[in-house]
């Protein structure tokens, strides 16, 4: 008991921050069917840009803005410039992974160029602790939280309550069937990549707020418990990733406070691959994987 | 192909390439008629030729559909059928040929273009959005419409499909197969098109209500002024409602000329329809 509370309020941060990116993560997929593994790399540019904005004495609320902001614009571009040419081409499923990783190491490496192979940390208050319930938070910790609610939050209202939302849904179902319906999917394709990108930039910085110290690899280690959260909820599935995101959150931490933290992963992928040999789909998909890439 | 006088004359003969276009020769016997009248078409494919990879699947087809009527293509499976309806719809390229929607030239336009010009239509397969549910569907079937439009084109379709009524809030992977077609049939009449591409609108409905989507509703949107372009497996029933049809076979259009006298003929309905008059008229066309 005395370790167990604790850990569930470390699991429900870890799940915090597991969730935004897991959401932006898959919902990018489901629209565009573009596995994106570049995805933990823009995180740690993101972290970069909230380390600049900091640095320079401004607060870290507003680096946190500046790096979502960064994530989605940053995303859209890299749609726009690199990804769509490369469908436009031909490039199918294998070959858009094969460039994905190509970006993420380009980003990866770029970052060390400029940045350093050292170690690096927000330039942020000391977080005070609060005591909910025998568990202790940071309030750094509680505003994650905070946010990752709000953000999931908002993409469900997006999602379910908006024109644009439901076209983006209708989208990943069927991109021809929505085009013939009338909607540029263009258009909704650019607003998944910045919605995705918003999400991925979002969780970048919370990520960092979150440790003592990032790297430029930071992201990228963070993208195989991501990519597990998707895959858990059902490949493109917003709602799967989300409860993906506590199970995997709040077990890996539930782990690695009793058993051990060099548990903390294994405990993750057991029950991922349990689940995925009950549920090959994911717990929420409906999305089968027989659809095309679109950009 | 036999080329005995008493066949409709194939596609590619001399006559034929005179005529512009393989039409159904006068049933022996009867009158000659002076030249089927036709209105002026709202879609038109001259020479076109479309497919999956290099290899045109169909090719030198030239068809039109004018307001008010319904057109039919039939011809057997693997025809091409379907990759014609999908060229047309914006979904597959126009190797050849062009593509004209009322006076504008719409060869390899986008589907979301097409549909903001008036143009429906309804797949074969994939005729629905899966993971929406038929609330969500008849919405997105509107979505070029304002949103009181919207829920007053959802009152009127409603109305033509009232079994979907109590099943709005339903995710429509969850539908039947008669209940999805019937779906697919109401989402695209949202946008009351102006065009209407059909691809098998009554596969999966039961005989009475594929009646009833042929002759109440296709004969219906035509005489309202819709042009309706129809692909049917039950080729009697389509014929029956049409008042042109063109016959594909092997990607070219082999026949064309008005359903009746495709009917009509016993020969082109032994061959082509695969079903001889005796047992159409043993099953009651
Ligand atoms: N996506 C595709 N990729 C490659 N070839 C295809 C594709 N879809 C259809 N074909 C091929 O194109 C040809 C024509 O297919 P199409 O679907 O147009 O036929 P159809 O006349 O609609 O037949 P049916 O009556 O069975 O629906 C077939 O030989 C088919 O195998
Ligand atoms: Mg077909």
């Amino acid at each position: 008991m005395n370790t167990l509370l604790p850990a569930i309020g470390f699991g429900l941060v870890t799940a915090s921050i597991l969730a935004v990116a897991g959401v932006g993560f898959t919902l990018q997929f489901g629209v565009t069917n573009i596995l994106n593994l570049a995805y933990g790399d823009i995180m740690t540019a993101a972290a970069f840009v909230a380390y600049l904005v900091t640095s320079a004495g401004v607060s870290v609320w507003l680096a946190l803005v500046a790096g979502a902001a960064f994530g989605g614009v940053f995303s859209v571009v890299l749609n726009r410039a690199l990804y769509t040419p490369f469908v436009r081409h031909g490039t199918r499923l294998f070959g858009m992974i094969i460039v994905t990783i190509s970006v993420s190491l380009i980003v990866q490496n770029g970052l060390q160029a400029i940045f350093g192979a050292s170690f690096f940390s927000l330039n942020m208050p000391r977080p005070a602790p609060i005591h909910v319930a025998g568990m202790v938070f940071t309030t750094v910790q509680f505003a994650i939280i905070g946010i990752a609610v709000a953000a999931m939050l908002l993409v469900h209202l997006l999602l379910r309550y908006t024109k644009l939302g439901k076209a983006m849904r209708a989208t990943a179902s069927d991109p021809e069937l929505a085009r013939n319906c009338g909607i540029a999917t263009d258009r909704v394709i650019d607003l998944a990549w910045a919605l995705s990108g918003t999400l991925c930039g979002l969780a970048g910085v919370i990520l960092v707020m979150n440790v003592t110290a990032f790297t430029d690899t930071t992201g990228s280690q963070f993208l195989i418990p991501v990519v597990a959260v998707a895959v858990l909820g059902g490949i493109g599935q917003p709602y799967g990733a989300m409860l993906g995101a506590l199970i995997i959150g709040i077990a890996s931490e539930v782990a690695a406070a009793v058993i051990s933290p060099d548990y903390k992963n294994v405990v993750a992928f057991v029950i991922l691959v349990i689940v995925l040999l009950a549920r090959p789909q994911g717990i929420l998909s409906e999305i089968a994987t027989r659809k095309e890439v679109a950009a | 192909m036999p080329t005995s006088s008493d066949r409709p004359v194939p596609a590619g003969t001399p006559d034929a390439q005179a005529a512009g276009q393989p039409m159904v020769a006068a049933p022996p016997g009867a009158p000659a008629a002076g030249p089927p009248q036709r209105p002026p078409a709202v879609l038109r494919l001259d020479d076109v030729a479309a497919g999956y990879g290099a290899a045109p699947i169909v090719s030198g087809v030239s068809i039109s559909v004018g307001s008010g009527e319904v057109v039919s293509v039939i011809g057997p499976n693997g025809a091409g059928k379907s990759t014609l309806l999908k060229t047309v719809t914006g979904r597959l390229p126009v190797m050849a040929g062009t593509i004209t929607f009322g006076d504008r030239d719409v060869t390899n336009m986008r589907g979301n273009r097409l549909a903001r010009m008036g143009l429906g239509f309804v797949p074969q397969t994939r005729d629905v959005f899966d993971t929406l549910t038929v609330a969500e569907n008849l919405e997105m079937g509107g979505y070029l419409l304002s949103k009181s439009q919207i829920a007053a084109r959802v009152d009127t379709v409603l109305s033509v499909f009232p079994a979907l009524a109590g099943m709005q809030s339903r995710t429509a992977s969850k539908l039947s197969g008669g209940e999805r077609k019937m779906l697919a049939m109401a989402r695209v009449l949202m946008l009351e098109p102006s065009v209407l591409v059909l691809d098998e609108p009554t596969s999966n409905l039961s005989p009475d209500l594929s009646r009833s989507v042929l002759r109440d509703q296709v004969r219906r949107l035509a005489d309202a002024g819709t042009a309706v372009l129809l692909v049917e497996q039950k080729a009697f029933e389509a014929l029956g409602v049409s008042d042109w049809a063109y016959i594909l076979v092997a990607g070219r259009v082999e026949i064309a000329g008005p359903a009746e006298d495709i009917l009509a003929r016993p020969d082109i309905r032994e061959v082509f329809l695969g079903r001889s008059s005796n047992a159409d008229e043993a099953a009651g066309g």
